[in-house]
């Protein structure tokens, strides 16, 4: 199991929890922290879209872009980006 | 004609109920049968509230809640985990219809807005109140309210606290600190970034006073008259519904 907590420079905090399957293909993982997203359901989209894909900076960023703008969700207080890099450090910290 | 609102100040109230009743009062909004809505409230016991986002378990330190007899609660809106203390903190709720002029698509912009009645009611008592993005007021550069906004079926909710008192050693006895070493930094740190109307104004500011100063911040900003009512039949028994059936519940104050 990895976990990264990662604060976001004039944001929020961001904390990650995640399973890799061959160390490399996202097998489970839980988003929290205090950031703000709306509708706030989004966020288990945001999670069970991410399941099977790889610990790729970029295929993350689309995945989860793609599910804010299918949801027309906002995020405020953390970038796709910002999350992206925070579940990367959690993948580098899983064993 | 001026626009008015319903003012309600439902008092001390427990963290399930206080939390049941802003959802009860914007479903209520939402369905036509109430109208806008400022809401004062306080908390007894005292609580610790966490953002819909985060991990009970990781934030809240439950086995010190118990033993102090402080409860904790799952919000429905974001942001970062609040201790509610029954005399040092006053919170407020404003329940709006989303097409209001006052409300924005843009959510950082209708926090700046929202805010901006605080803002005012706090400059009344003398307080050099600031609005900070994301979602803080600070004085001094400190912080002394948060907010939190949440937008479902057409309605606006936002809550937040207006700090009174603050005491940042108890407050990190019931939040989870990463190890006990960092404790007296964090106590020290927040000392250095969170104050307070007592603070700033070196004297004893009653809950009345602040209730009243805020009213005239509110209806000045937003150009509105707050009318004093009460909640309704409906409002009452979906939020002791929503008390029992959401907010007192394991499933929904541990499901992260």
């Amino acid at each position: 199991m990895g976990r990264a907590i990662y604060k976001v420079k004039g944001g929020k905090m961001i904390k990650i929890q995640l399973a890799l399957e061959n160390k490399k293909i996202i097998k489970d993982l839980r988003i929290t922290g205090d950031f703000f997203l709306h509708p706030e359901e989004t966020i288990e989209d945001i999670e069970k879209a991410l399941r099977g894909c790889s610990l790729s900076k970029e295929e993350l960023v689309r995945i989860i872009k793609e599910t804010l703008t299918s949801r027309r969700a906002v995020l405020l207080g953390a970038s796709p980006e910002d999350l992206a890099r925070c579940i990367i450090m959690a993948g580098g910290e899983s064993d | 004609m001026i626009e008015k609102w319903r003012l309600l100040d439902t008092g001390l109230d427990d963290a399930f109920y206080n939390m049941a009743l802003d959802e009860a009062i914007s479903i209520a909004r939402s369905e036509g049968i109430a109208p806008n809505t400022i809401r004062f409230y306080r908390w007894r016991p005292p609580a610790v509230s966490i953002g819909y986002f985060q991990s009970m378990k990781e934030e809240v330190d439950i086995e010190a809640c118990d033993k102090l007899g402080i409860d904790y609660v799952r919000r429905r809106t974001g942001g970062g985990a609040v201790y509610h203390d029954t005399e040092g903190e006053l919170t407020y709720s404003i329940i709006v219809d989303d097409a209001h002029r006052l409300i924005s698509n843009d959510i950082q912009e209708t926090y700046r807005t929202l805010c901006s009645g605080l803002v005012l009611g706090l400059r009344q008592l003398n307080v050099p109140a600031e609005f900070r993005p994301i979602n803080d007021i600070v004085a001094y550069g400190k912080k002394i309210s948060g907010n939190a906004q949440t937008r479902r079926m057409n309605t606006v909710l936002q809550h937040g606290t207006i700090l009174r008192k603050v005491n940042p050693a108890l407050m990190f006895r019931v939040l989870k600190v990463p190890s006990e070493k960092v404790r007296d930094k964090l106590i020290k740190s927040v000392e250095e970034r969170v104050t307070s109307i007592n603070d700033v104004l070196k004297r004893d500011v009653s809950f009345r006073e602040l209730k009243e100063a805020l009213i005239k911040g509110f209806e000045n900003s937003f150009k509105i008259r707050l009318v004093p009512g009460g909640l309704t039949d409906f409002e009452k028994n979906l939020a002791y519904r929503l008390k029992r059936e959401k907010y007192i519940t394991k499933e929904w104050n541990f499901r992260r």
